[in-house]
C-alpha cells in the first residue's frame, strides 16, 4: 500500500503539469479563460472533534472543497465571469454547490470601478480568498478571525461596489477602497444553523442587507500594508424550532432578526524579501431578537492574530501564527427565564480559544503544494455563535485543551 | 608579469566585470501599435499588474510576461517590486476572486519577441543583449519625472566669432545620448548650420543629466541669435 501510494504520489507529480493547466478560447475573438481548485484535507484531534468533524480517534477526511470559474475580458474595461464551489466539511456544506461569484466589471479609470452582481466581500487581508487554500501559507487561516465554520457570514453579498486604487502625492504610497452593499443569503447547511440545531431550531433560510467598506494603504515604506474594514449586517432568519419553554409541546415557528449587527476589522502586513508577517483584529457585535422576539440575545466576539511565515527555499514555506478568539453572551427575556446562561467571563475555556499553530508548506509543482499543521488550542469556545467547537459532535462534553494536526493538499489550474 | 600576459587578462576581468554588470538587465518592449515611444515606470506596474488595459492615450495593452529568467527577474524586482512567487499569488487572487485574468506567459526571450512583433498591443521585457526584431524599445519614464529626464549641468556653446560678425544664427537640433549614470556619451547634429552645430556639440557634450534606470536619447534644440 505504500509503494502504491508513493507510484501514484510520483505520477501526480510529473503528470499534474502536463494535465492540469488553464484552459483558454475564444468567444467572438474574446479570449475566454477557464481555471479551477479543489482540496482535501485530513484532521486529527486528540480530544474534542473540531469543525463539526468526527476528528478525534482515527481523525477525519470530510474536508474537501473545489471550484470552477470562467471569465472573459470582454473590452478593455469591462470582464465578466462566474465561479462556482462545492465544500464538504463534516456536517456542513454536504456537497450542496454554490454560486460563489457572478458579476460584471466595469472599470472606467485605475480610481473608480464598478462591479455588480454576486461579489466577493472585501473584509480584512483574507475574507474573500478564505477559500483558497493554494494562495495561503496556513492549511487553515486563524480561525479567530476567520471561522471556516462560519464563512457564509462574510463571504460575499448580492448587489454592487464601487473601488478604486488612488496614488498619494508626495510619495505617500497608493490607497485602496471599496464600498459595497447587497444581500446575503446563508447556506442552512452552515454553521450557524448547525449550531442552532442542537436546540431543535431549523432553518428555512437566513440571510439579510450587507454593507459596508474597506480602505487599506500601501504605505512608502515597501512592503508595508495597513487597512481597515467596516461591514454593517441587517439579518433575519426563520423556520421551525422546539419550543425551549415547553420542549414536549410540538414544534413552533421560529424567527430572529438583528437589531445591530456589524464588525470592525483592523489588519496589517509586512512583507519583506522571502519574510511576510501579518496581524488582524476583528470585533463582531450581534444585537438580536429571537423566538420572534420574546428572547434576545447581545454576542460581542473578538478575535484577533498575529502571523509570520518565511520561504525557506524556492518550493518550502513555513510559518507560525497565534490566534486568541473571545466571546461574551447576554441573554434576556424568556430564554434569561429559563435559566440559559450568561457568558461573560473570557477566562474560562468555554469562552475563548487561543491556539498555537506551526506549519510547513510544500510546493510540489507550480500547481500542487501540501501542507502539514499542528494546533495546540487551549479552550472551547461552546457560546451563542459557532466557533468550531459543537455539542453535536461532542456528546460526552468537551475537554479545556485540544491538538489537532491537519494535513491539507491542493491543487489549482 | 609583462603587460603583453597582463593586458588580456585585464581585458577578460573588466569584460566579465561588463558582463555582469548588464545580466539580469532589461529592456521593455512593445508592439508597433503602441504609439508612445516612452511611458512611466507608474503606468507600466499598473498594466502588468492588471489595473489597466489600455494607455491614457486610449491604446489597447496586452502584457506579456517571462516564465523565468533573469531578465524577468530584473523587471519583478525594478518595475513591480514583487519575487515571481508574489506575483504568481498576486495574479491567482485576481483570477480566483473575479477581479482580473492571467496575462500571457512565455517560456523565452524570442518567443516574446515574436509574440510581441504579431500581436497588436502587446507589450514585454527582455534581456537587454536580445535582438529586437519587428518590435519597438520603450523609453521608461521614473516616477515624478514629468515625462522629463532633468538636465542638471548646462554649459552654454561658444558662438563662433566668425558668424557672429556675419550675423548668421539659426537653431541648431541635436540628439544627445545619455548614459544611465547622466553623462553624455555622443552628441547627433540633426539639423542647422554645421558650424554651429559643431559648436553646439562641443558644448552638449559637456552636460550633465539625472541619473534613470537605462540610457536615454534626448532630442534638442538650441538657438543661436547673433544680436547683441
Amino acid at each position: 500500500m505504500p509503494r502504491r501510494f508513493f507510484e501514484l504520489a510520483l505520477i501526480c507529480f510529473y503528470v499534474t503539469p502536463i494535465a492540469i493547466q488553464a484552459q483558454e478560447f475564444k468567444i467572438f475573438d474574446r479570449s475566454v479563460q477557464i481555471h479551477g481548485f479543489a482540496s482535501q484535507g485530513f484532521v486529527h484531534t486528540d480530544h474534542n472533534n473540531w469543525l463539526t468533524m468526527y476528528s478525534s480517534n482515527v481523525g477525519s477526511g470530510e474536508f474537501t472543497d473545489f471550484g470552477a470559474n470562467a471569465s472573459m475580458q470582454v473590452t478593455d474595461k469591462l470582464r465578466i465571469g462566474a465561479q462556482v464551489y462545492d465544500r464538504n466539511l463534516g456536517h456542513l456544506g454536504d456537497w450542496y454547490p454554490s454560486l460563489d461569484w457572478a458579476f460584471a466589471d466595469y472599470r472606467v479609470k485605475p480610481w473608480f470601478g464598478l462591479r455588480a452582481g454576486k461579489v466577493k466581500t472585501v473584509l480584512g487581508l483574507y475574507n474573500n480568498t478564505q477559500d483558497l487554500d493554494f494562495l495561503h501559507t496556513f492549511a487553515l487561516l486563524p480561525q479567530s478571525v476567520y471561522p471556516t465554520d462560519v464563512r457564509d457570514a462574510t463571504i460575499g453579498h448580492t448587489g454592487g461596489d464601487v473601488y478604486g486604487t488612488v496614488s498619494l502625492r508626495r510619495r505617500l504610497g497608493t490607497v485602496s477602497y471599496t464600498v459595497y452593499a447587497g444581500h446575503r443569503w446563508d447556506s442552512i447547511h452552515s454553521g450557524y444553523p448547525y449550531l442552532l440545531s442542537q436546540f431543535g431550531t431549523q432553518f428555512k433560510a437566513f440571510g439579510g442587507l450587507q454593507y459596508g467598506a474597506d480602505l487599506r494603504w500601501n504605505t512608502p515604506l515597501p512592503g508595508l500594508l495597513i487597512g481597515a474594514s467596516r461591514l454593517n449586517q441587517d439579518t433575519a432568519g426563520n423556520g421551525s424550532s422546539v419550543n425551549p419553554a415547553n420542549p414536549g409541546g410540538g414544534r413552533i415557528l421560529f424567527s430572529e432578526w438583528s437589531k445591530a449587527d456589524w464588525t470592525n476589522q483592523f489588519y496589517g502586513q509586512y512583507t519583506r524579501g522571502k519574510l511576510r508577517v501579518d496581524s488582524e483584529y476583528r470585533r463582531y457585535v450581534r444585537d438580536q431578537a429571537i423566538f420572534g422576539g420574546s428572547s434576545v440575545n447581545l454576542t460581542d466576539v473578538r478575535g484577533w492574530y498575529i502571523a509570520g511565515s518565511y520561504r525557506v527555499i524556492k518550493r518550502v514555506e513555513v510559518g507560525t501564527y497565534y490566534s486568541r478568539y473571545a466571546i461574551t453572551s447576554i441573554v434576556g427575556g424568556a430564554l434569561a427565564t429559563l435559566g440559559v446562561p450568561q457568558q461573560t467571563d473570557t477566562s474560562l475555556p468555554e469562552n475563548h480559544i487561543y491556539d498555537k499553530v506551526v506549519t510547513a508548506r510544500v510546493d510540489l509543482n507550480k500547481y500542487w503544494n501540501a501542507k502539514v499543521e499542528g494546533h495546540f488550542m487551549d479552550g472551547f469556545g461552546n457560546g451563542t455563535y459557532p466557533d468550531g467547537f459543537y455539542p453535536q459532535v461532542n456528546a460526552q462534553g468537551f475537554k479545556p485543551n485540544t491538538n489537532a494536526l491537519v494535513v491539507r493538499t491542493s491543487v489549482n489550474f | 608579469m609583462k603587460l603583453r600576459t597582463l593586458l588580456p587578462l585585464v581585458a577578460t576581468v573588466v569584460m566579465f566585470g561588463l558582463v555582469r554588470a548588464h545580466a539580469g538587465d532589461v529592456k521593455v518592449i512593445a508592439n508597433s501599435s503602441v504609439r508612445p515611444d516612452s511611458i512611466t515606470a507608474a503606468e507600466l506596474r499598473s498594466l502588468f499588474l492588471g489595473e489597466k488595459r489600455s494607455l491614457n492615450d486610449g491604446s489597447h495593452i496586452e502584457p506579456v510576461l517571462a516564465k523565468r529568467g533573469t531578465a524577468h527577474e530584473a523587471f519583478l524586482k525594478r518595475y513591480l517590486g514583487k519575487s515571481d512567487d508574489a506575483l504568481q499569488t498576486y495574479y491567482r487572487t485576481l483570477v480566483f476572486t473575479g477581479t482580473g485574468l492571467m496575462p500571457k506567459v512565455l517560456s523565452s526571450d524570442v518567443e516574446i519577441v515574436t509574440y510581441v512583433a504579431q500581436t497588436k498591443g502587446a507589450i514585454g521585457y527582455v534581456d537587454v543583449s536580445t535582438p529586437a526584431e519587428g518590435v519597438k524599445v520603450l523609453t521608461i519614464l521614473q516616477n515624478g519625472s514629468k515625462g522629463e529626464r532633468r538636465l542638471l549641468t548646462r554649459v552654454e556653446p561658444e558662438y563662433p566669432e566668425t558668424l557672429l560678425k556675419l550675423r548668421i544664427g539659426g537653431t541648431v537640433r541635436l540628439e544627445v545620448t545619455v548614459s544611465a549614470k547622466g553623462a553624455v556619451e555622443s552628441v547627433t547634429v540633426l539639423g542647422g548650420n554645421p558650424i554651429l552645430g559643431e559648436a553646439a556639440a562641443k558644448a552638449a557634450k559637456q552636460w550633465v543629466y539625472s541619473p534613470w534606470p537605462t540610457q536615454t536619447h534626448i532630442e534638442v534644440a538650441i538657438p543661436f541669435e547673433p544680436h547683441p
